[in-house]
């Protein structure tokens, strides 16, 4: 096969984004997307809320600045303010841009798109599309690709990237409909593989596949993690399932309310109330349950997320499917009685270290969204930013490589490193030896994290953590794939994506362990206070010689000096 | 406010699994394997094959993704009913078993099977091209991004339910159309149609419209209703199917397919009579060369066994004829009205 100029790995926003970018930019590039699910399957469709964009629509006072202000102070000041500068500035265009290309957003009165409040914003400024925007907005990317004529791997697994000596020549990946490994070389690589908080497993909102594959394969080729231990928690997790109740239905105006039936956001952001950002919420709901405040079930403690005062027409009209979620998944319609949440680990800040354009320490090698940590987010995210991050960095990933890659001489893989793979792969079927079971690594790793690695933290939990997570990567050479076929061997995904979330929890639980500050997400008890004299500095994780190494990098500053973060 | 009364200790239930099975690489044939599992209450299908695959029988196939009714992957047929794993109940399938305590899951179907419970979604795909199932954009390339289209409340209520599809194919799967036909459009990718032509934005209305009235296309619905009735997220399809019919009448006239031509037929038939001719009905719809040519025969038999339907001139309006043809009337105006408006 021809070699590709560009391949992209994932098929969520930030890839489709990334592709069509890519195109336009230089027509006569080889270019194709390669995803392990169809791309209208990816997690962006889970994303309901909206996307933040400061068209002043709304809210008529609202302006880029505000945003980019917004976003530095929710993100706690670790967010590097020139990457918040473009994020912002970009939003408007970007957001109309898919207006333009037919995504159905909700309309204010005088026809404009509208836009919601949402968590930590200053202003009404999340554009959407009722509560499926990510929904809508990654059918009309997967719509647009299709017109385009975009060439799509659907179902291909990313194994691992080719490289010798610091030279990327390509991705090694399995077509998942045979079972064959395939070697793909490449002039860049984009990575846009979302995020890794499924590793918390059952205490997670992410879907089943959220196992940071792209950061997982940078990370074993050398390539720097940045950020790895600042995992959002979302406040509004369903009890039973951990599947998230968007924090749109706090917008619209629902409540927080404990088991004394106060509305107990009063105590902690008495202006902000339920849409303070996501941290502080996740630690008050967290807080509140710890001190007896919450209702009890068999499934867990839990906080009540209350409805029922919107009215039956706002809730069908505007969160519909929070409505049929709470319903399917916890037996309870919103319109009659309240929802019951707890938090639930929701969105990774952290991922590939990448400059403002895209670019990773190897060239060739392009990361964005979810995947990638530029960093606009910092320690903690905004809502209504995420769908914002991939689409802004997905298509300046996607321009960049597409300028750059005819600079770069195109790789080859060797039929022997393919070959390589496939043992490697083959190997884990083989009985000698191999008897532990996924599911139990994969629930050990969920729970572990959950109790030592999650909303609080502490020296001792920490170690506990990170001591787990070594026994779990032990045992996992032991781990058996039992079955054996070679046509969509779904058993072979699961303890493929198991060892990507392994790799990354050892990053995330020793990030965090050696942070001895407060920050955003990342909450030490034996370290209540922001240490901005030792800790106003990025993580980055680097695996050296077959070991974790951390190092750390600067934080970018800007027009904003460091304050308390209050609200 | 006292803690909430969820304290109740839920029994559980041993159910048993019907799975399809098929590993193209060894079976020759498909075959069914039995799983029974203790359930409690609020257990969904989908999380009973993760237990059944991570503790029973790791070999079973299928798809498994966000796990919260938006992504569309888990799509597969039920008790014989086309829906997503991940949203239907355990408990509430055990009332709709045909053997009891037994539930049966299959692949979707009108697809390739590729494994177990895997179908081929690349004939869905590579219809919403042909179909071009996309907003061609009237903004210049140039402009793009420069400004916000305006677009009114009402308008976006005439797709928002159809922009609900997320492809999950459980229509594709129930369609008695494609059951009999493979190359037909297909529901989703029609309900698709329908959405991108209600879009002033676009651009492309009248070529997406000629491709959508060609064999295999909208005409060939039966309105069996099966697609609406199994729709996971409960969008009027058939409203989608109707929309379409009705714009492509409008805009192009009658002239299109044998499809146009019977629907014509009918409407004429009931203005004027209130019933069906039916003797004649096949020669305007398909022509005379083709009816005498395919039917011939049939109708040389139905002769023989004076089952033929009366000529013409025999067939007598319907009772109360009168007040029908003023009603009617009054029908067509109201609907003409409402398609002016509509495209105002």
């Amino acid at each position: 096969m021809k070699p590709f100029d560009i391949i992209i790995v994932g098929g969520g926003g930030g890839g489709l984004y990334a592709a069509m970018e890519a195109m336009k930019t230089n027509p006569s590039l080889k270019i194709a997307v390669l995803s392990k699910v169809y791309p209208n399957r990816s997690h962006t469709s889970a994303a309901q809320g909206g996307a933040n964009a400061a068209l002043a629509n709304k809210a008529k006072d609202d302006t880029v600045e505000m945003h980019i202000f917004d976003t530095i102070k929710g993100s706690d000041y670790l967010a590097d303010q020139d990457a918040v500068d473009i994020l912002c500035s970009e939003a408007p265009k970007i957001i109309r841009e898919l207006d333009n290309m037919g995504t159905p957003w909700s309309r204010l009165d005088d026809k404009t798109i509208a836009q919601r409040p949402f968590g930590g914003a200053g202003r009404p400024r999340c554009c959407y599309c009722a509560d499926k925007t990510g929904h809508t907005i990654l059918q009309t990317l997967y719509e647009q690709c299709l017109k385009n004529g975009v060439v799509f791997f659907n179902e291909y697994f990313a194994l691992n990237l080719s490289v010798s000596g610091s030279r990327m020549k390509g991705l090694i990946a399995m077509d998942i409909k045979t079972g064959k490994i395939e070697g793909f070389s490449a002039r860049t690589v984009i990575f846009a593989t979302g995020g890794y908080a499924k590793m918390y497993w059952n205490r997670s909102s992410n879907a089943a596949g959220n196992s940071g594959d792209g950061q997982a394969i940078a990370y074993r080729a050398g390539i720097p993690l940045k950020d790895m231990e600042f995992v959002q928690f979302h406040p509004t997790g369903l009890r039973k399932s951990g599947l998230l109740v968007t924090e749109g239905a706090r917008g619209e105006g629902g409540y927080l309310v404990n088991s004394l039936g106060e509305r107990f956001m009063a105590r902690y952001a008495p202006e902000k109330m339920e849409l303070g950002p996501r941290d502080l919420v996740s630690r008050s709901v967290e807080t509140e349950i710890l001190e007896g405040r919450g209702f009890d079930s068999p499934a867990g403690k839990y906080m009540h997320l209350d409805l029922t005062h919107l009215g039956a027409d706002l809730i069908k009209s505007r969160l519909p499917q929070i409505r049929e979620m709470s319903m399917y998944f916890e037996g309870v319609d919103p319109i009659e009685e309240p929802i019951p949440i707890r938090p639930t680990a929701h969105y990774s800040m952290g991922g590939i270290d990448t400059d403002n354009f895209g670019r990773t320490v190897m060239e060739g090698v392009y990361a964005a969204g979810e995947c990638a940590c530029v960093s606009v987010h910092g320690a903690n995210r905004l809502g209504g930013n995420s769908l914002l991050d991939i689409l802004v960095f997905g298509r300046i990933a996607g321009h960049t490589a597409a300028e750059e890659a005819r600079n770069f001489e195109p790789g080859n893989i060797s039929e022997e490193e393919v070959r390589e793979s496939a043992e490697e792969i083959r190997g884990y079927m083989k009985p000698g030896g191999h008897f532990e079971r996924y599911g139990a690594l994969r629930e050990e790793l969920g729970q572990t994290l959950g109790n030592n690695v999650g909303i609080y933290r502490e020296s001792s939990l920490l170690q506990k953590g990170i001591s787990d997570i070594e026994e779990l990567r032990e045992r996992f050479k032991k781990v058996r794939v039992f079955d054996t076929s070679d046509v969509f061997n779904t058993n072979l995904l699961q303890v493929l994506e198991l060892r990507n979330m392994l790799d990354l929890s050892e990053t995330v639980a020793a990030g965090a362990y050696a942070r001895e500050e407060s920050r955003g997400s990342h909450t030490r008890t034996d370290f209540p206070n922001r240490d901005d004299a030792k800790w106003h500095k990025h993580t980055l994780a680097t695996l050296e010689g077959g070991k974790l190494a951390l190092g750390e990098k600067a934080v970018t500053m800007g027009r904003y000096e460091l304050q308390e973060r209050t609200y | 406010m006292t803690v909430a009364a969820d304290q109740h200790i839920e029994g559980k239930r041993d159910v048993t699994l019907r799975v399809f099975r098929l590993n193209p690489q060894v079976d020759s044939k498909p075959y069914y394997d039995d799983y029974t599992i203790p359930v409690e209450r609020g257990i969904t299908v989908l999380r009973a094959l993760n237990y059944i695959k991570e503790n029973i029988d790791a070999s079973i196939s299928y798809r498994v993704f966000c796990q919260a009714g938006i992504c569309g992957s888990c799509g597969m047929r039920i008790n014989g009913i086309s829906k997503l794993a991940c949203t239907t109940q355990v408990w509430d399938e055990l009332s709709k078993c045909r053997e009891e305590g037994i539930i049966k899951i299959e692949p979707l179907r009108n697809m390739p099977l590729i494994k177990d419970l895997i179908v081929d979604m690349d004939p869905l795909v590579a219809k919403m091209k042909q179909y071009s199932n996309w907003v061609d954009s009237t903004m210049p390339e140039a402009e793009m991004g420069k400004k916000e289209f305006l677009v009114s409340e009402e308008e976006f209520h005439r797709y928002d339910k159809a922009t609900d599809c997320i492809l999950c194919a459980s229509c594709v799967s129930e369609c008695s159309i494609l059951r009999a036909n493979k190359e037909y459009v297909s529901p989703a990718v029609l309900l698709k149609s329908y959405r991108m032509n209600a879009d002033s934005r676009d651009g492309i209305h009248d070529i997406r419209l000629a491709e959508l009235v060609q064999d295999h296309g909208v005409w060939d619905c039966t309105h069996c209703y099966r697609c609406q009735e199994t729709c996971v997220k409960n969008i009027p399809i058939m409203d989608a199917i109707h929309g379409i019919r009705e714009d492509a009448i409008e805009s192009r006239g009658m002239k299109d397919t044998a499809g146009s031509k019977h629907a014509e037929a009918f409407m004429t038939d009931i203005s004027k009579k209130g019933k069906l001719v039916e003797a004649t009905l096949p020669f305007r719809t398909n022509g005379v060369a083709w009816t005498v040519k395919n039917l011939l025969p049939m109708a040389v038999k139905m002769i023989l066994k004076r089952r033929t339907p009366p000529p013409p001139p025999l067939v007598k309006p319907s009772k109360g004829i009168k007040q029908f043809r003023a009603e009617f009337k009054e029908m067509s105006e109201h609907v003409k009205q409402d398609h002016k408006t509509h495209n105002k």
